[in-house]
């Protein structure tokens, strides 16, 4: 295994294994399905919660998490195993969900939910209790295509400006914009303007 | 009687310090002194010391540099004549005496330089349990030479050295004595004294519990730092000055200059600052809920804040003295400010 | 001149060039919206790291399985060309903010303990609120720089010798007990000076503190003890 630099990882439930993660990986090749219910249960929660945020539902999120595991089931013959098979359907999943919103952006669904959106940011009495998770988890859902997943990948993810730009094929500068108009609604959502 | 050296011991059993400062290839001779007393168990002798005695004389030059480094014990440097360094270092335990075995003396000397340290070899846990050992150093340096005192848990003393000289220790006290070029003087939980202490620049003494007090004490800059301890400057010159303490009274006997800056701070702690026929200077002093006093004839002027007029306490005080060449500032939170005139 | 989005965002994640910053920061000493927006970004920065994982519904494993039993079916397993793995070098998420500090500084609430605030004007009343805005600012710098310190010093006591760690905690808690009377002189006269200074002062003698621990601890754990009397003199940072 070479070192290579892993951004921290949030802590996810996980079933308990009982045998090495290379093992394991080997029976899910093999077509042990089994097996890849063990490896499901120990890498759904973090691919599932990237999925709601960049879809923007916990609906879309649970019909992109079957295709994704799917897709994984498929292409697990190829994996190497140079890098950790975490890392491995992360990355699978973020192509996942990147292809799924730029296909929706194709074809406009959530037109009619952005002005929503707009509309219904009302300069309201500025709260001064401290953010709720919740709150947060549903206002990141409410944020418009395009910024949400800026501010998924960049601010929730970590990944960097340029990173995002890469992955979501904008410019730096765009990526910029965009988290910082999804920070501003963020900011209005949650009674902050 | 001057001793011969031993021969240079390498391949030591030792690891190599994991802390060694540098690797000056130039190293001319190292010495190991291993207690050469038998492991077997001898008895203990409850609460008998055991010591063992342990002498050396190597030259290094008038403007040598010694640096000592101990752990547990006493360093006690003095700066004497001629041009060679005298060390007596006693290794001492309340244990069995096979313990002294679990401290070794290092010597190393390398061109115009003198490492001493004390290496335990036997892990010692927080609690200081693993031996039982310590050593206490009595080192005598050319007068002109550097040096470089620091000990982990035991007292430093440092005495007519006229090179530049560091003293530090974690739990002990750092006493200076007639040093013209102290340049650190440092404690955790000891007090550090001064006594007949310059330095051509800038001089830092510091502690977090214990007292800092100098006694004569002369220098360019002074940076003086305690956190519960008080700060006690008597016959104290210098062209900048930073003090500070949190719960420490801070008093400053002595002169100013013109166009110096002078900072003194203090949390709850009192300031008194008593200045003999001071320059003109430029005075700003503030405190939270403490009372600012000044019996020097002072041009009270600019905002003025809480100024209730003659015979109230005030709290704050801007004012000038002569030409207001220098600059004060003395800051608390709730401790009283004196400026008094010797 | 406000600053332009990208630097407040910039600004915001501790990315801007020093001379940016600077224009920034001397911004910020005049503009209370420019300030409260940044707070607010900052607020948000923090509780984006709080985000915690959803677990995926129990339904879900089983359409999954469905799906796979049904491929395994149909498509027998094909071998893929090898993939080349790509490697993440994401940018490490540097949200160490600390818990959100808005609760305590809310104009109106009466100090533990003290007097309630003289009655004030109404501009009296918002100057002190703009002031307290901004010491809140400030405050939470110091606080992060704390919370990480103090960790850090926490994680690792057994370093050092009994007395030498109750010697610092001793002093610590001298320190937070000046900090907190400090704290309550602001919010009594949150107009005064010296409340202020003295308040800023203890922070970073705090930190300095935290710092020459932290040091200390880590010369200890390397075995070198008689390093760690060196460290009492050099690596605090000044003001």
């Amino acid at each position: 295994m070479t070192a290579r630099q892993q951004r921290p990882t949030l802590p996810f439930p996980s079933k308990e294994a009982t045998v090495s993660p290379e093992d394991l990986v080997a029976q899910c090749q093999a077509g042990n399905v089994d097996a890849f219910e063990t490896l499901y249960h120990q890498h759904a929660a973090r691919l599932y919660t990237l999925a709601c945020r960049m879809a923007g539902s916990p609906e879309d999120g649970e019909d992109l998490l079957q295709e994704i595991f799917l897709q994984a089931y498929r292409k697990l013959g190829s994996f190497k195993g140079d890098a950790a098979i975490g890392t491995w359907l992360y990355r699978l999943a973020l192509n996942h969900c990147l292809d799924y919103v730029r296909s929706r952006q194709a074809k406009m669904n959530k037109l009619t939910d952005t002005l929503d959106a707009e509309t219904s940011i009302q300069p309201t009495a500025r709260r001064e209790t401290p953010i709720a998770r919740l709150d947060l988890e549903r206002a990141v859902e409410r944020l418009p295509d395009g910024c949400r997943e800026a501010f998924v990948l960049h601010d929730v993810e970590g990944f960097d400006h340029k990173e995002v730009g890469r992955l979501l094929g904008i410019a730096e500068g765009t990526s910029k914009s965009q988290v910082f108009k999804a920070r501003m609604k963020l900011r209005a959502l949650l009674g902050r303007a | 009687m001057r001793l011969t050296l031993p021969i240079v011991i390498a391949g030591l059993a030792l690891a190599a310090p994991a802390g060694a400062q540098d690797t000056d290839p130039r190293l001319v001779v190292r010495e190991v002194v291993r207690t050469a007393t038998a492991r077997a168990y001898q008895g203990r002798n409850a609460g008998q010391e055991q010591t063992e005695r342990i002498s050396r004389k190597l030259r290094v030059g008038r403007d040598g540099r010694v640096t000592i480094a101990n752990i547990s014990g006493e360093i006690a440097v003095t700066g004497g004549g001629g041009d060679e360094v005298s060390i007596e270092a006693v290794k001492r335990t309340r244990g069995d005496r096979s313990e002294l075995a679990n401290v070794e003396v290092v010597i190393e000397e390398r061109a115009g330089r003198v490492e001493i340290r004390a290496e335990h070899t036997r892990f010692r846990d927080r609690r200081g349990r693993g031996d039982s050992a310590s050593v206490d150093f009595t080192v005598t340096v050319p007068a002109s030479a550097s040096v470089d005192a620091h000990s982990v848990s035991g007292s430093v003393k440092v005495s007519g050295v006229r090179g530049s000289v560091r003293a530090e220790s974690v739990s002990g006290n750092v006493t200076t004595t007639d040093t013209p070029n102290l340049e650190l003087a440092k404690s955790v939980s000891g007090d550090v004294s001064l006594t007949g202490a310059a330095a051509d620049g800038d001089l830092t003494a510091g502690s977090v519990s214990g007292d800092i007090t100098a006694k004569g004490l002369k220098a360019r800059g002074l940076d003086l730092n305690s956190v519960s301890g008080d700060v006690l400057l008597t016959d104290v010159a210098c062209e900048r000055l930073t003090v500070k303490s949190v719960s420490g009274n801070i008093e400053y006997t002595g002169t100013i200059v013109r166009t110096g800056r002078y900072e003194i701070n203090t949390h709850s702690g009192d300031v008194r600052l008593t200045l003999s026929n001071p320059p003109g200077f430029e005075l700003t002093a503030n405190s939270f809920s403490g009372s600012v006093r000044s019996d020097l004839p002072l041009t009270i002027g600019g905002n003025s804040g809480d100024d209730r007029g003659r015979g109230r306490e005030r709290h704050n005080m801007r004012a000038t003295f002569g030409d207001g060449s220098a600059t004060l500032s003395i800051r608390t939170f709730s401790g009283g400010i004196v400026i008094a005139r010797r | 001149m406000h600053p332009t989005e990208t630097a407040i965002n910039d600004y915001v994640d501790g990315t801007s060039d020093p001379f940016e910053r600077n224009a920034i920061d001397e911004h910020l000493a005049a503009c209370a919206a420019c300030r409260q927006l940044i707070e607010d970004l900052r607020e948000l920065k923090s509780a984006t790291a709080t985000l915690e994982l959803r677990p995926p519904p129990v339904r879900a494993w089983g359409r999954i399985e469905r799906a796979i039993r049904l491929e395994q079916r149909d498509r027998p397993r094909a071998v893929f060309p090898s993939v080349k793995s790509l490697y993440w070098l994401g940018a490490a998420a540097a949200i160490v903010l600390a818990a959100l500090i808005f609760p305590r500084f809310l104009p109106g609430r009466a100090p533990a303990g003290g007097d309630e605030p003289a009655e004030m004007s109404a501009s009296a009343r918002q100057a002190a609120e703009a002031i307290e805005s901004e010491l809140r600012l400030a405050e939470s710098h110091y606080e992060n720089a704390i919370k990480g310190l103090e960790a850090a010093a926490k994680s690792d006591q057994d370093a050092l010798d009994p007395g030498t760690a109750a010697t610092l905690q001793k002093n610590l808690a001298v320190i937070d007990q000046a900090i907190s009377e400090s704290r309550a002189a602001m919010r009594a006269q949150p107009t005064s000076e010296p409340a202020q200074q003295s308040l800023i002062e203890n922070f970073k003698t705090k930190i300095a503190l935290l710092q020459d621990t932290v040091a200390l601890i880590n010369e200890m754990r390397k075995g070198n003890e008689a390093g760690a009397a060196r460290i009492v003199s050099g690596l605090k940072n000044k003001g």
